[in-house]
């Protein structure tokens, strides 16, 4: 199955991996165009880059970029990488499986995105062999590690509500004498996709549910170093980074392998490009094109752009994602392809109406459940996908919903007759006795990935990840932080299992059909 | 308020309490399983108490004075009764106090369907799609005070459920706090923990944790030095008695209360 994929994707491409430098890409004819850190030519203001689903738009909203010499595009550190070998602009400005499948073999291993520091499963293990970076190769995951016990703004050691022990270590790195949790240095590293560097007023603004203490649990909001105001705490998997600024520098340091602090100069240019850059499906290949004059002001970069940011949708002015009611019902007869090309809006239509509309038993999921809502309570997507235009939650989007807590995430199954293995490491947390025990996990929680808890250190953040935007999602399968859903009709059927849905297979389709057109 | 003045109060519950030992007909407290009943629209929350059904409240949003508790816990009810057209088959209790219980209880588990029968006969407050218009969140939604206040000594209470700390309700409680303090330029603040115990309708007592008073207190100062209000001098001080329950205005014991000084 993946052999077979890889090669295809490979013959496809290759002319385009291969294709001469010094031209504004993407190539007219709209194939995809890997970027190389340190290229030279530039990214034009309006660009197109086919996908499985249709097309998705890249609009430099400040005009065409030259990424000569540009902070973003150029290795600043000393592992060759850039920003842009993990945030490319065909993959929705984040990096897709199957690029990194073609970057392997393409470049037999050595493009930087392998490097040994995040790229591989641990970067003790041999570099060439294939199976040291199986979690890249078969997830899109790189490693992410962060200081155990957690550290807060200032520096200072914060005191744990949990004890933390190594279940199990496929990577070797969480036990390593050098990298692991008891190391001179102690260390937990997790595996966690890129997401989009786009669309990030959204991520970053600092409007409706932004206040000095977190709507989720009272604790005090993070707060940009340079400004001092409170955050939306929406950045990255676990709200880590302050401001795009700090998690630039992060990047940097960590990533990039750089060793002295990228300039001020840098940091500007850095964060201006992330402003301005948006990204969003615009051709469905059932659909037809997604930005007709009159077509629905939800779909297309140029929507992100004009956009409000940080508005909680509603129903009546600003949806989640505005339809204003279009593409409902189309008509039928003019030709074999019109008639094509309008059930496809209608599934797009009906899909939308699932997310907004279709209830379930949304249980015990921490932040969602505990904030008011009831557990059980019966809502929709958009409960808690609910900031207009992104999908995100306004603010403190972090919420578990099993796609990394045991018993719901994704496992090997174990039994005499399969060879499958466990891929990623499980981690035993043990919550103090003297606080209140999680309310839906107790005292014993087991994760893939601790999620915000690694960074905040309370029990009740266990396997809390940061909702990412839902865009140009059919640009960079797979999809949730640890990649364990492959495809969006796997991240629905997720959802129907998790919350015993019992979607219908015209709701699935519909549903995932709707979230790849955005 | 004063130290000396919550003490004296406290002393005289526990004499009264001695006494008194019932809560009055109309109250209900109980500790229960909830139970969700769906409906056409939105799910209700009942609980029964001595073979009733009670109403306790609606699905709406967070911004809501009365939230659902959880399946998966006991709750505790503190109410009153009222003779209101029953709703979803309960008795509406009316006003109520319901604090989940922290410890986990995998027997409370019943999600009742639909019926006919117990179908809402008023438009509820949202829907359980999104709402049409008005946003949640809206009690987060926080105003800035325009003109300077004039700065005088100010006094704020923090109510909490029973065993409870901070948590979802509470930004709203403390952004004011925090903003009259900034604004007056605060130079100290006292914050004083509470914490209190609840009187059953069956005579039992339920007490909060023995520690809860200073955790409360501690965890208030902490948020608001957390928060930037790192001027001011802090005064942290608790009170580890809980007063003795009456059943009926139990919950206003469970409180932090704070004073600001310009
Ligand atoms: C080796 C791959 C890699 C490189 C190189 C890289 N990133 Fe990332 N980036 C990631 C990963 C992985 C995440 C998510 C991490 C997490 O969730 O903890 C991420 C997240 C981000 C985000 C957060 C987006 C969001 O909505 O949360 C931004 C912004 C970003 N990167 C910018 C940059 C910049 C700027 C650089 C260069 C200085 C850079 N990245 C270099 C892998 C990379
Ligand atoms: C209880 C809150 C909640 C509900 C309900 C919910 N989501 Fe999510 N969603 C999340 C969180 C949190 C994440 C991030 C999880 C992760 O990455 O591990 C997420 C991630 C996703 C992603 C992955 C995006 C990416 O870039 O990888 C998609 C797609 C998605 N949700 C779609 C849906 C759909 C469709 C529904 C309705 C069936 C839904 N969600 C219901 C909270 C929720």
């Amino acid at each position: 199955m993946l052999l077979c994929a890889v090669a295809v994707q490979v013959v496809a491409a290759e002319d385009d991996v291969l294709a001469p430098p010094h031209a504004l890409y993407p190539a007219p004819k709209f194939t995809l165009r890997w970027i190389n850190p340190g290229e030279t030519g530039g990214l034009a203001a309006d660009g197109s880059y086919d996908n499985n689903q249709g097309q998705l738009g890249v609009l430099n909203a400040a005009g065409a970029v030259t990424a000569t010499g540009h902070p973003f595009f150029a290795p600043l550190g000393t592992n060759g990488r850039a920003c842009v070998s993990c945030h490319q602009p065909q993959d929705a400005m984040s990096l897709s499986l199957d690029s990194i499948r073609r970057q392997w073999q393409v470049t037999q291993g050595q493009d930087p995105i392998f490097a040994a520091v995040d790229g591989a499963n641990c970067p003790h293990l041999p570099q060439q062999d294939p199976a040291s970076h199986s979690l890249l190769l078969d997830r899109g995951l790189f490693r992410v590690f962060l200081p155990w016990p957690p550290r807060d703004a200032a520096g200072k050691a914060i005191e744990p509500e949990f004890g933390i022990e190594v279940v199990r270590d496929p990577t070797g790195c969480n036990l390593h004498a050098q990298y692991g949790l008891h190391s001179a240095q102690p260390m937990v590293s997790v595996y966690r996709r890129p997401r989009p560097a786009a669309n990030l007023k959204y991520p970053t603004h600092q409007n409706f549910g932004v206040s000095s203490f977190i709507g989720k649990n009272g604790l005090p909001t993070a707060r940009d170093p340079q400004t001092g105001k409170p955050t939306s705490m929406n950045l990255m998997a676990d709200a880590r980074p302050p401001s795009l600024r700090a998690q630039a520098a992060d990047a940097a340091a960590t990533h990039l392998q750089r060793i002295a602090p990228l300039s001020k100069a840098q940091l500007d240019a850095i964060v201006a490009f992330e402003g301005q850059v948006y990204v969003a499906q615009q051709i469905d290949r059932h659909a037809g094109s997604l930005i007709e004059a009159n077509g629905p002001t939800a779909f297309g970069p140029r929507a992100l752009l004009k956009g409000e940011a940080g508005v909680l949708g509603n129903n009546t002015s600003r949806w989640v994602f505005p339809m204003e009611g279009k593409w409902t019902t189309l008509p039928r007869g003019a030709s074999a392809a019109q008639d094509a090309r309008n059930a496809g809006r209608e599934s797009i239509a009906r899909g939308h109406d699932v997310f907004m509309f279709r209830t379930f038993w949304i249980r015990d999921s921490m932040h969602l459940n505990s904030v008011g809502l009831g557990n059980p309570t019966k809502r929709t997507c958009a409960t808690c996908h609910g900031m207009h235009m992104t999908g995100m939650d306004t603010a403190n989007g972090w919420m578990d919903i099993g796609s990394t807590n045991l018993p719901w995430a994704r496992e090997a199954p174990l039994n005499p007759w399969t060879t499958q293995k466990p891929e990623l490491p499980l981690f035993k947390l043990t919550c103090r006795n003297d606080i209140a025990p999680h309310p839906f996990l107790g005292r014993v929680i087991y994760t893939q990935d601790p999620g915000r808890a690694l960074i905040s250190g309370r029990c009740n953040d266990i396997g809390t990840i940061v909702m990412q935007q839902l865009r140009g999602l059919s640009a960079r399968a797979p999809y949730f932080s640890n990649g364990s859903a492959h495809s969006l009709r796997d991240v629905v059927d997720f959802y129907d299992r998790r919350y015993n849905i019992g979607y219908s297979e015209q709701e699935k389709q519909d549903l995932a059909n709707f979230l790849g057109a955005l | 308020m004063s130290l000396q003045r919550s003490i004296t109060l406290s002393l005289a519950c526990v004499s009264g309490g001695a006494v008194a030992a019932m809560p009055d007909s109309v109250q209900r407290n109980f500790v229960a399983c909830p139970i969700v009943r769906d409906t056409a629209s939105v799910p209700c929350w009942l609980a029964e108490y001595e073979g009733e059904l009670y109403f306790l409240t609606l699905q709406t949003d967070v911004s809501a004075p009365v939230n659902p508790p959880m399946l998966g816990h006991k709750v505790l009810v503190e109410g009153r009764r009222t003779d209101k057209p029953r709703i979803c088959g309960g008795i509406v209790l009316e006003p109520v106090r319901l604090s989940v219980l922290p410890a986990l209880d995998a027997n409370c588990n019943q999600l009742l369907p639909a019926e006919a029968q117990y179908n809402l006969t008023f438009e509820p407050p949202r829907p359980p799609g999104p709402s049409k218009g008005r946003l949640a969140f809206n009690t987060l939604d926080v105003q800035q005070a325009e003109v300077a206040p004039q700065r005088v000594e100010k006094h704020f209470s923090i109510g909490y459920d029973f065993e409870g700390r901070v948590g979802f309700k509470h930004p709203a409680l403390l952004q004011p706090v925090l903003d009259y303090a900034l604004a007056i330029k605060a130079t100290s603040i006292n914050i004083e923990g509470h914490r209190g115990a609840a009187l059953l309708s069956d005579g039992t007592i339920l007490n909060e944790s023995p520690k809860l008073a200073q955790q409360r207190a501690q965890q208030v100062a902490e948020l608001l030095q957390g928060a930037g209000l790192i001027g001011p001098r802090y005064t942290v001080r608790w009170i580890d008695a809980a007063p003795a329950p009456n059943g009926s205005d139990d919950s206003a014991q469970r409180r932090v209360d704070i004073t600001i000084k310009p």
